[in-house]
C-alpha cells in the first residue's frame, strides 16, 4: 500500500506540469471556444450571451458556405490525390531493383522540413504571371515548339493566373500542398511496405503476376491500414489548412481561395471573437465526423480480426 | 523476390525515368531560387530566364544576400526564433520524456484516465482552443512578447504520446532490476530509459525545433511588435511593401531560412525518417 502511494505521488510528479499546460492551453480553451461560440463579443471586451444565433448567421452567410467548400474540395481532392501519388512512387523506390532509393526519400521529403513562408515566396516565383515565371516560361517554350513541329495552330500569349481568383487558384494551392506532402507518405509507406510479408509476394510470382498486378493486388490491400491512416489524419489536417494559402495569396476573401481557416482569421482579426469561435466549432465537427469514420473503421476491423 | 515477376529492363528504365523526373520536381523549384537569389533584378525578369545566373563568379550578386539581411532585419529575427525553437524543444523534451516514462513504466492511480483524457485532446482542430488561448495569454500578459510562443509549448500532448510509446518498449526487467538496486524513479528514467530511448528523443527533438522553427499562425496571432518576430513572420512581410517586386532578394531570404533547416535534416536525416515513421505506426 505504501509503494502504491508513493508511485502515485511520484507519478503525477512527473505528469502533473505537462497535464496543466495542456490543460490551461488545449482543454480549458476549448471548451471556452464552444462557449465563446455562443455569445456576441464586442470589440470593447462586453460579453452578451446570443445562443445558436452565431450559427444560424454562419448558416445564412455566403462567405461562410463559400469557404466550407473550398475547404472541403481542398480536403477531397490534395489527400487521396496525395496517397495516389505517393503508393506507386513508394512501391517503386521500394523494389530491389531501384537505383536510389535513400537518395529519393531524401528529396522527396525535403519541402517537408522547408518553412510554409519560403515554400510560399519560392512558388510564387515560379508561377509569376509575366514571362520571368518559370512555369509560363517553361510552357512558352513548350507551346513554341509544338508550334513548329505544327502540332498546334497558334502559340498562347497568355497564360492563366495561376494564383488569380478563378478555379486555378485553388488548383495552384492543391497542387503545392500535395507537392509538400508527398514526402510524408512516401516514408511512412515504405516503413509500411518494409512490413509485408515476402510470402505474399511469392505467392504472386507463382500465379505470374506482373509487377503492376501485384502492386494493385498484393501490395495495395497490405498497406491499406497505412493508407487508411493518412487519408484520416490528411483530412483533418487539411481541414486545418492555413499557412499555404496566407502566404500564397494572402487574406483576401477571394471567392476561390477563401478557406475556412482564413475565414476565422479575417474575422478574429476584426475582433469578432464569439463569430470566430463559431467557425472553430464548425471545424470541430467536421473533425469529429472525420475521426468518426476512423473510429468506426477501426472497431470493425477489430471484430474482423478477432 | 522470384525472378517471374521482375520487370523486364525496359519497365525499370521507365520506371526510373518517371521517378526522377518527379524527384526534380521537387529539387527545381530549390535550384530556381537558389540561381534567382544570385542574379540582378532585371536578370530576374528577363524573358529569356537562365537557371544559371550569368557572369561567373564575378557578376554574380552575392550582395543581394546583404540585402536581404538588412531588408528583413535578419540579425534581429534569427535570434528571436533560436530563442523560442531552442528554449521549447529542450524544456518540452525533458517534460514529454518524463510524462512519457511515468505512462508506460508508473502504475499510479488516475494514470489510465488521465492519459486518455490527454489523448482526445491530440484530435482538436487548433481553431476551436486558439482564440480563448490568445485571451488567457492576453490576460497574463504574454501577448507580444517570448513567452506568449513559448510557455504554451513547454509540454504537448503529442510529446507525451510518442516518449510514452518509445519508453514502452523498454523491457520491465531492466527497470526492476534497477528498483531492486535503490534507484528512485528519477533515477530510472535519468540512468536506464534514457539512455535506451536516445534515438526516439532525438526524433522528437528534431520534430519539435523544426516545428517551432517553421511555426507560422500562432506567432502571427500573438506577436504585433517587430522586436518579437521570428524569421517565418520577417520573411513573410517581404512579399508586400518595398520588396514586393525585389524577387532576387525575397529569393536570398528564402535561402537564409531554409539552408539551416535543410543542414539539420541532411545531418539527422536517420531521426528525421524514424520519428516521422513511429507515427504513423501508431495508426
Amino acid at each position: 500500500m505504501l509503494t502504491w502511494a508513493r508511485e502515485t505521488i511520484s507519478g503525477w510528479s512527473f505528469v502533473a506540469f505537462p497535464l496543466a499546460i495542456i490543460f490551461v492551453f488545449v482543454a480549458l480553451p476549448t471548451v471556452a471556444g464552444v462557449g465563446l461560440s455562443m455569445v456576441e463579443w464586442q470589440p470593447d471586451g462586453s460579453v452578451a450571451f446570443i445562443g445558436l444565433r452565431n450559427f444560424t448567421h454562419a448558416a445564412q452567410s455566403p462567405e461562410m458556405w463559400r469557404a466550407l467548400r473550398n475547404s472541403l474540395i481542398f480536403a477531397m481532392v490534395s489527400v487521396p490525390l496525395t496517397v495516389i501519388v505517393a503508393f506507386p512512387l513508394s512501391v517503386a523506390i521500394n523494389a530491389s531493383w531501384f537505383v536510389g532509393r535513400t537518395l529519393m526519400r531524401t528529396i522527396f521529403f525535403l519541402p517537408m522540413v522547408i518553412s510554409i513562408v519560403a515554400i510560399g515566396l519560392l512558388w510564387r516565383w515560379v508561377l509569376e504571371s509575366s514571362d520571368a515565371g518559370l512555369l509560363n516560361n517553361f510552357l512558352d517554350q513548350i507551346a513554341a515548339g509544338l508550334h513548329s513541329v505544327g502540332l498546334i495552330k497558334s502559340v498562347p500569349n497568355e497564360w492563366p493566373n495561376w494564383l488569380g481568383n478563378s478555379g486555378w487558384g485553388l488548383t495552384t494551392i492543391i497542387m503545392v500542398s500535395v507537392w509538400r506532402n508527398l514526402g510524408f507518405a512516401i516514408v511512412l509507406y515504405l516503413a509500411a511496405l518494409g512490413n509485408v510479408p515476402q510470402s505474399s509476394y511469392d505467392a504472386a510470382a507463382v500465379d505470374g503476376a506482373t509487377g503492376w498486378q501485384t502492386m494493385w493486388r498484393i501490395t495495395w490491400p497490405a498497406v491499406w491500414p497505412m493508407t487508411f491512416f493518412l487519408l484520416i489524419t490528411g483530412m483533418i489536417t487539411a481541414l486545418q489548412v492555413f499557412d499555404v494559402v496566407y502566404v500564397m495569396v494572402g487574406t483576401l476573401p477571394q471567392a476561390w481561395t477563401d478557406v475556412l481557416n482564413l475565414y476565422l482569421y479575417r474575422e478574429f482579426t476584426l475582433g469578432r471573437f464569439g463569430y470566430a469561435a463559431t467557425i472553430g466549432v464548425v471545424v470541430l465537427l467536421l473533425t469529429v465526423v472525420v475521426t468518426s469514420v476512423q473510429l468506426l473503421w477501426l472497431r470493425e476491423r477489430g471484430e474482423v480480426s478477432a | 523476390m522470384s525472378a517471374i515477376n521482375r520487370p523486364g529492363p525496359w519497365q525499370r528504365l521507365i520506371v526510373h525515368l518517371l521517378v526522377y523526373v518527379l524527384a526534380a520536381t521537387m529539387i527545381l523549384p530549390f535550384a530556381w531560387m537558389l540561381s534567382t537569389s544570385l542574379k540582378t533584378r532585371s536578370d530576374a525578369i528577363s524573358e529569356t530566364p537562365e537557371l544559371l545566373p550569368p557572369g561567373w563568379p564575378s557578376e554574380w550578386q552575392w550582395h543581394n544576400y546583404l540585402d536581404a539581411w538588412e531588408a528583413v532585419p535578419l540579425d534581429q529575427y534569427y535570434p528571436n526564433s533560436l530563442i523560442v525553437s531552442v528554449v521549447v524543444t529542450v524544456v518540452s523534451l525533458l517534460h514529454n520524456a518524463l510524462a512519457g516514462f511515468a505512462f508506460a513504466k508508473l502504475r499510479f492511480a488516475g494514470r489510465r484516465i488521465s492519459f486518455w483524457l490527454m489523448l482526445a485532446t491530440m484530435m482538436l482542430p487548433y481553431q476551436v482552443y486558439f482564440i480563448f488561448a490568445y485571451i488567457i495569454c492576453v490576460k497574463v500578459g504574454y501577448v507580444d512578447n517570448y513567452q506568449a510562443m513559448i510557455v504554451p509549448f513547454l509540454a504537448s500532448a503529442f510529446g507525451v504520446f510518442y516518449m510514452r510509446q518509445t519508453i514502452s518498449s523498454i523491457p520491465d526487467d531492466l527497470l526492476d532490476a534497477g528498483r531492486i538496486d535503490g534507484l528512485t524513479n528519477f533515477e530510472l528514467f535519468w540512468h536506464l530509459v534514457a539512455p535506451n530511448v536516445r534515438a526516439g528523443i532525438g526524433a522528437l527533438a528534431i520534430f519539435t525545433f523544426m516545428t517551432h522553427w517553421n511555426s507560422f499562425f500562432w506567432p502571427l496571432i500573438v506577436i504585433d511588435s517587430k522586436d518579437y518576430y521570428t524569421l517565418p513572420l520577417g520573411v513573410a512581410e517581404l512579399s508586400s511593401g518595398l520588396y514586393s517586386d525585389s524577387w532576387p532578394i525575397q529569393m536570398a531570404a528564402a535561402t537564409i531560412i531554409t539552408l539551416p533547416m535543410i543542414v539539420v535534416f541532411l545531418f539527422f536525416q536517420r531521426w528525421f525518417v524514424q520519428g516521422i515513421a513511429l507515427t504513423g505506426v501508431k495508426g
